[in-house]
């Protein structure tokens, strides 16, 4: 009989969950951390199955588990014996939650496939080339077309370069590496009194390293295509542009740093 | 045959986990009509430093019109006093660098138009072949 194995399985899941449902109680009603303790124990193989889902991008499955597990350890202690929810239901979305987050905050592993990467890595070389054989900055289709693919992928891989190049702000000139981009950027109010110094990035432009300061000279005072900048420079073109991009976005929460008042 | 204008509209939260979803698809509107490496990056650069000074609070509209001789671009409504002053009219010294002065460079041309609730909608027109 096919019903059978399947009857089995519920009873045994069933039972997990009322031994699950004890354990929540003895560690949120009576505070017994050994019960937390088996929680987590017995919850571990969701965690591993989950943090597999998120293997083979760049990060170590043990470090992701290890990750997930703190999602795991957050879902027990914030679980509500009112729910109806089982704990392994309630669980997933914080253990898949805490990976991601851990991804996102680790950069672009997660989005970006190895093919992806290996992508971008050729692009600059495929962009100089084109540059030098036709006089011209490439078109897409032409980028394309140099190395073998679509002009969508070409597209995606661009964007390869620039999310790990916007990631990157946070070891810029101030040097607070642990410090999330999103974090420096102010609210509403503070805006509003800010946005009269945004008039000037001079100040912030001081505090940028020379050569990008000499990029955004040439680009923006002397109006120098990307092209002529990177030949100046010795640097790709796309290295020039992700500086660019890099310099500016660092000014401007060098700018949000800076007191009101300090910038005339 | 393509018929001028086509139009493109999107709505995209603010947040800066989405702004590389919209450099790509300014990024794949512009290689429709056969932008130039370069210029894709300025128009991506321009749209990108709006968004910045838009903050990362809500969502902001997006409006791309394909026109013969490039791409039109709408970014908006924006808090007006958070882009005002960088877009300001005031003569821009050596070694300044203002918003304005970005866009001066990366665009063909741009504007301002007034929006509900003191608001304002930035313009931007970026031209083929003129990186």
């Amino acid at each position: 009989m096919n019903t059978f194995p399947q009857r089995n399985h519920e009873v045994a899941g069933e039972k997990a969950r009322e031994e699950d449902r004890e354990l929540l109680r003895r560690y949120h009603e009576q505070g017994d951390t050994s019960a937390r303790e088996e929680l987590i124990e017995r919850h571990l193989p969701l965690v591993r199955s989950l943090a597999r889902r998120y293997a083979g991008r760049g990060e170590a499955l043990e470090d992701i588990e290890q990750v997930g597990a703190i999602g795991l350890i957050k879902a027990i202690d914030r679980f509500e014996l009112a729910r109806e929810v089982s704990l392994a239901t309630y669980a997933t979305p914080n253990v898949v939650g805490e990976i991601k987050r851990h991804f996102r905050d680790k950069g672009w592993a997660i989005r970006v496939p190895r093919a992806l990467q290996e992508l971008n890595a050729s692009m600059s070389g495929a962009i100089e080339r084109l540059t030098a054989r036709l006089g011209r900055s490439p078109s897409i289709a032409e980028i394309a077309e140099e190395l073998k693919t679509s002009p969508e992928e070409v597209l995606e891989a661009m964007e390869v370069g620039s999310a790990y190049s916007t990631v990157s702000l946070s070891t810029g000139p101030g040097g607070e590496e642990d410090l999330d981009p999103l974090e420096t950027i102010g609210g509403e109010d503070e805006e509003y009194e800010r946005s009269e110094q945004r008039a000037a990035l001079e100040p912030a432009l001081d505090r940028l390293p020379p050569r990008e300061r000499e990029i955004l000279r040439m680009r923006f005072e002397e109006g120098l295509p990307q092209t002529q900048i990177a030949q100046r420079v010795g640097l790709s073109q796309m290295h020039v542009s992700r500086l660019i991009r890099k310099s500016l976005q660092v000014m401007r929460e060098e700018l949000l740093r800076i007191p009101p008042g300090a910038a005339s | 045959m393509t018929h001028y204008p086509e139009r493109i509209e999107l709505k995209a939260p603010l947040s800066g986990d989405f702004q590389a979803v919209v450099r790509l698809i300014i990024g794949g509107i512009a290689e429709r009509v056969d932008f130039a490496f370069e210029e894709i990056d300025d128009l991506q650069l321009a749209v990108e430093r709006l968004l910045a000074e838009a903050g990362q609070v809500g969502s902001v509209d997006l409006s791309f019109e394909i026109v013969q001789e490039g791409i039109r671009t709408w970014v908006g409504p924006l808090n007006e006093h958070a882009i005002a002053d960088a877009l300001s009219d005031g003569e821009v010294r050596p070694g300044e660098l203002t918003l304005r002065r970005i866009l001066e460079t990366v665009v063909d041309s741009f504007g301002v138009e007034e929006a509900d609730d003191n608001r304002v909608v930035v313009r931007l027109v970026k031209r083929k072949g003129s990186a």
